[in-house]
This record gives C-alpha cells, sequence and structure tokens, in this order.
C-alpha cells in the first residue's frame, strides 16, 4: 500500500513537470493554426476553432523563410562536417603524436573553453571588418574552423584506440594520412555522431555573430529572421507564431530521431570534463 | 636534441612530420588570432575612443574604466546577472536532484520518456523559444495569465519582468541537471545503497547521507558551468524585455551587447567585457580551487 502511493505521488510529479515541459511547445504549434482574429479574440481556446495553414503559407511565400531555412541548413551542415573533421584531426595528432610542446597547446586549447563569447566578440567584428569578410560566409565558418570542444572530446576517444593498431598498420606501409583516414576515423563512429548532433544545433541555435556578419537579406539565418520579421511585424502574431514553429519544429524531429545518442553524449561530456 | 628522440621513434615517417607540422601549425594560427590576440585586442581597446563604423579610434587614457566603474548602470547590471545567476543555478539544481531522484526509483516506469521530454528545451533554439515565451507572458494573448487566472503584465511590470526571464531559463536549462544527475546517480555504488537499506535507512536519509555527497562532484560541476553561462545570458533579455522596465532586467552581457553593437561604443564595451571576463576567470578559478579541496577530502 504504502509502495503504491509513493509510486502514484512520484509519476504524478514527473507528469506535472512533463506537461509544463511541452505546454509552450503544444500551444505554440496549436497556435500557429488559428487565424489573427482567433487570436486576438476575448475568449481564448487552446485548439484551433477555424484550422488554418494559411500562416505557414504566408510566411514561406511572402517572406521568404523557406531560404532562410535552407541557409540555415547549409550553414549548420558546413559547420558541423568542418569542425567534426578537424576535431578528430587535432584529437588525434595531439592524442597519438609526442612533440615539444604538446600538453601547452593543449592546455591552451582548453583554456581558450574559459573565454567568454562576449570578450572576444568585439575584436573579431573588428577583424572580420578589416579582412573585408562582413557580409559572406567565409566570416560565419572560419572563425569556428577548430572548437575546443570537439578537439577535447576526440582527444579524449582517441585514447581508447590501441597503439598496436596504429603500429601494425605502419609496418605494412601505410602513411599517417591513410592510417588517419582508414583505421582512426572508423574507430572514432561513436564520437563523430554525438559531436555531429551537437554541432549542428549550437549552429542551428547561433545568433548574434550571424545578425553582426551577414547585412543581406538573402543570406541571413533564420533565428535572426525571426528577430527581424519580429520586429517588423510586431502584431502578425499569426504569421510569428508559424515563423516561430518552423525554426523549432525541424530540430525537435531531429531530436526524436537522434534521442538516444543525445542522453548518452550529454551524460559522456559531463562525466569526462 | 633531434636525434635521440628519432632514435626512440624509428617508425616516425615523413608523412607523420608533415601532418603534425600542418595541424599544429593550423591549431597555433587559428587559436592565437581568434582567441589570444582578441584578448589583448579588448583590453588594448578600452583606453581608446573606438567606433568601428566611423573609423575612430581616439587614444583616451584611462577614461572608459572611470566610467565602468562610476556608471551606475553598470553596478546595477551587475548585481542583476550575480542574483539572475545565483537564483536560476539554485533553481536549475534542486530541480535537477528531485526530478533525478524521482526518476532514479525503482517505482518508476517508462523513465528514458521522461528524459526525453525533460531534455527536450534544451535542445530548441533559445531566440525562438524566447518568442514562445514572449507569447506565453503576454496579457491579452497569453498563455499564462490564462491558466494562472490573473493579469499580470508580465515582461511590463518591475516587480514580474525578472521573474518572467528567470521562469523561461529554468524552464529551458533544468533538463539539463536531470541528466547530467541521472546519470551521476546510476555510476554511485549500489553495495552502499544495498547497505543501508539492509541497515534500515529511509529513502530521505539514504538520500541526504548518501547520494547527495556521493554526488557532490557532479553538483559541482553543474554549479561551476551553470554560474559561467549564466554571467553571460543575454538573448532572453534581448527578445522579452530590452533590459527593462527601467533597468531591472540589465544583464551585465545585455548591456555589453548594447554599447558594442546598437551604439557602437566599442572602446567602453571593450572596458566592460574585460571586467566581466576577470570576474568569471575569477569565478571559475575560485570553483576549481573549491572542487579541487573537495575532492581530497
Amino acid at each position: 500500500m504504502k509502495q503504491k502511493v509513493g509510486s502514484a505521488s512520484l509519476n504524478i510529479i514527473l507528469i506535472v513537470c512533463s506537461v509544463l515541459t511541452i505546454l509552450p511547445f503544444l500551444w505554440m504549434l496549436c497556435s500557429s493554426f488559428k487565424t489573427n482574429a482567433e487570436i486576438n479574440a476575448l475568449a481564448q481556446t487552446f485548439l484551433p476553432q477555424n484550422f488554418t495553414a494559411q500562416n505557414y503559407a504566408d510566411v514561406l511565400q511572402k517572406f521568404d523563410f523557406l531560404r532562410y531555412f535552407l541557409n540555415s541548413l547549409f550553414y549548420a551542415l558546413v559547420i558541423t562536417v568542418v569542425t567534426v573533421y578537424t576535431s578528430a584531426l587535432a584529437g588525434f595528432v595531439l592524442c597519438k603524436y609526442r612533440f615539444k610542446g604538446r600538453q601547452m597547446l593543449f592546455t591552451l586549447i582548453l583554456m581558450t573553453m574559459m573565454v567568454p563569447g562576449v570578450v572576444t566578440i568585439i575584436p573579431r567584428y573588428s577583424m572580420m571588418q578589416f579582412f573585408g569578410w562582413l557580409d559572406t560566409y567565409r566570416a560565419l565558418i572560419i572563425p569556428s574552423v577548430f572548437t575546443p570542444f570537439g578537439i577535447f572530446m576526440m582527444r579524449q576517444a582517441c585514447t581508447s584506440i590501441p597503439n598496436e593498431i596504429l603500429e601494425a598498420a605502419r609496418i605494412d606501409g601505410a602513411n599517417e594520412f591513410y592510417t588517419f583516414h582508414r583505421i582512426v576515423l572508423p574507430q572514432l563512429r561513436n564520437s563523430i555522431v554525438s559531436i555531429s548532433i551537437f554541432q549542428f544545433l549550437w549552429a542551428w541555435d547561433d545568433y548574434l555573430w550571424p545578425y553582426l556578419i551577414i547585412r543581406s537579406g538573402d543570406k541571413q539565418l533564420l533565428s535572426v529572421a525571426l528577430n527581424l520579421f519580429s520586429g517588423r511585424y510586431s502584431t502578425d502574431y499569426a504569421g510569428l507564431f508559424a515563423a516561430t514553429a518552423i525554426a523549432i519544429i525541424p530540430v525537435v524531429i531531429f531530436y526524436i530521431i537522434f534521442q538516444k545518442r543525445f542522453v548518452e553524449g550529454v551524460s559522456a561530456s559531463a562525466v569526462k570534463g | 636534441m633531434n636525434r635521440p628522440a628519432r632514435l626512440k621513434n624509428p617508425l616516425r615517417s615523413r608523412s607523420e612530420v608533415i601532418l603534425r607540422g600542418t595541424v599544429v601549425c593550423a591549431l597555433v594560427i587559428f587559436f592565437v588570432t581568434f582567441f589570444v590576440i582578441p584578448i589583448f585586442m579588448v583590453f588594448g581597446g578600452s583606453f581608446f575612443r573606438w567606433n568601428p563604423l566611423k573609423g575612430q579610434l581616439n587614444f583616451l587614457g584611462l577614461d572608459n574604466w572611470k566610467r565602468v566603474f562610476t556608471s551606475d548602470l553598470f553596478w546595477r547590471s551587475m548585481g542583476n546577472t550575480v542574483f539572475f545567476a545565483a537564483v536560476a543555478t539554485v533553481f536549475r539544481v534542486v530541480l535537477g536532484l528531485a526530478l533525478a531522484s524521482a526518476l532514479y526509483s525503482r517505482l518508476i516506469k517508462h523513465k528514458s520518456v521522461y528524459r526525453v521530454l525533460y531534455y527536450l528545451p534544451t535542445i530548441t533554439p533559445l531566440v525562438a523559444v524566447a518568442f514562445v515565451w514572449k507569447f506565453i507572458f503576454d496579457p491579452r494573448i497569453g498563455l499564462l495569465d490564462q491558466l494562472l487566472n490573473t493579469n499580470i503584465n508580465w515582461l511590463f511590470d518591475s516587480r514580474y519582468a525578472m521573474v518572467a526571464i528567470l521562469i523561461l531559463t529554468i524552464w529551458k536549462d533544468f533538463g539539463y541537471a536531470v541528466i547530467i544527475l541521472l546519470g551521476g546517480m546510476y555510476s554511485l555504488p549500489q553495495d552502499c545503497y544495498e547497505a543501508a537499506e539492509v541497515d534500515g535507512a529511509g529513502a530521505w536519509q539514504r538520500f541526504r547521507r548518501l547520494t547527495l555527497p556521493l554526488l557532490k562532484p557532479t553538483i559541482l560541476f553543474i554549479v561551476i558551468t551553470s554560474l559561467i553561462s549564466y554571467f553571460q545570458t543575454y538573448i532572453p533579455v534581448m527578445v522579452l524585455t530590452q533590459g527593462g522596465p527601467g533597468t531591472q532586467t540589465y544583464l551585465a552581457s545585455y548591456l555589453i551587447y548594447e554599447e558594442a553593437f546598437s551604439k557602437y561604443n566599442f572602446g567602453y564595451a571593450s572596458a566592460l567585457s574585460f571586467v566581466l571576463f576577470i570576474f568569471i576567470a575569477l569565478l571559475t578559478g575560485l570553483s576549481f580551487k573549491v572542487s579541487g579541496k573537495s575532492d581530497d577530502t
């Protein structure tokens, strides 16, 4: 009896928290299918009374959100592929080769993880201005070519690759490029997947840097476009709900597909960190 | 110097030298360009009147620094930031501990479903969810006043604006603490718990005497990373309140962002951000010292 009460009360707490967690998403989704008249009405309902998908059509056609969506997708994919590759390469070199200053270099990289973004953003902006890279994707991608987080995770992952495999390959006459691409990379499969997921989401979430760098409308990314849209059409709630949904829904689907990897990846990064 | 090293590694090949050299050079160039030089630039720039739009760069001496320490808005924003970071961190850890303990219980089924749900806000883009909450807080169309049956103008009432920013932040971040703490609980030694149960320790006692002390490193990890990231929060302020009403929700990072990229006072913003940098560095150092001590005992 006591156990039943305990289990019921625990379940109630957990369910209430789950509802509070997803309620904002459900409300946004429902509201995005309402008309502006219904959103502004005095008597509010949770579910749309006159279901309409017009908001999505408007936002995608009139305000080119499809374009911003594709720009964000392109940017996030490029960042993910580049950083995962460079992290694996740097992690491998820092883990498997012995050379002077190796520890110092690794410590420098780890220390940069502590530098707050607000501190580096002002000088980085001036640098991009100096290089003449404002309003180009170069300025978005090149300052993110290496990530300390990725290098750190990949170096940890490389420690579990036995040196004997590498030695065997070398004795068979493989050069280091072959060894890295054909032997090391396949062994790092799990880390590659979990780092990719995080890098992709972080790139999708980027706001301030693209906002500062990108000036022309047709190159803009989704979260910046969302903020600009809200500044211009602050009373078009229906449009804003649809635009917000477009920024959130793909991420949620992506998350549900890879949810197991996420939970593993988060726990692993904390235990090792 | 070179010779004995080569003897130790008879298999070091030309391709290794090339690969190693390229990667090390690239790493050094990258981290010096985008992390080391910027820190010096911020420090140097804080002594100038620096406006990148006008191409202005005039030496000012200590004027920016004097302005920082005599500015009411700066101290106000630092106070707000400390309050915000402390409250958000406490809620994150307490909620995380409570829900992770509940999920850890053998009485609960479908653990993975809860975990997936709780982590959902953490992975969604912050700008977008900030907009969702902006509408939730809206007194006319918003969900919150309807649910609570109140008529509070959350974002424009000086008593509630900071509460609103805290609600959004806690909602977005508690799931991360749940997952990390649950992972920590699973890695604790099971035999201690069995022994405690045999000795008749109740659930609360087991939590108080076993789980909490054993999880201390994990809890410290969350406290440190939370404080560091909350000291840099600005997006919820930017979307929800723009620092208002009055100066109620100015956070330090938002102030820097506004000075730098709305007013283009790069010099003054550099001085501000250097102060924040020192503050975060001290905090990090202090927390490493604390966590180092706890490992010894």
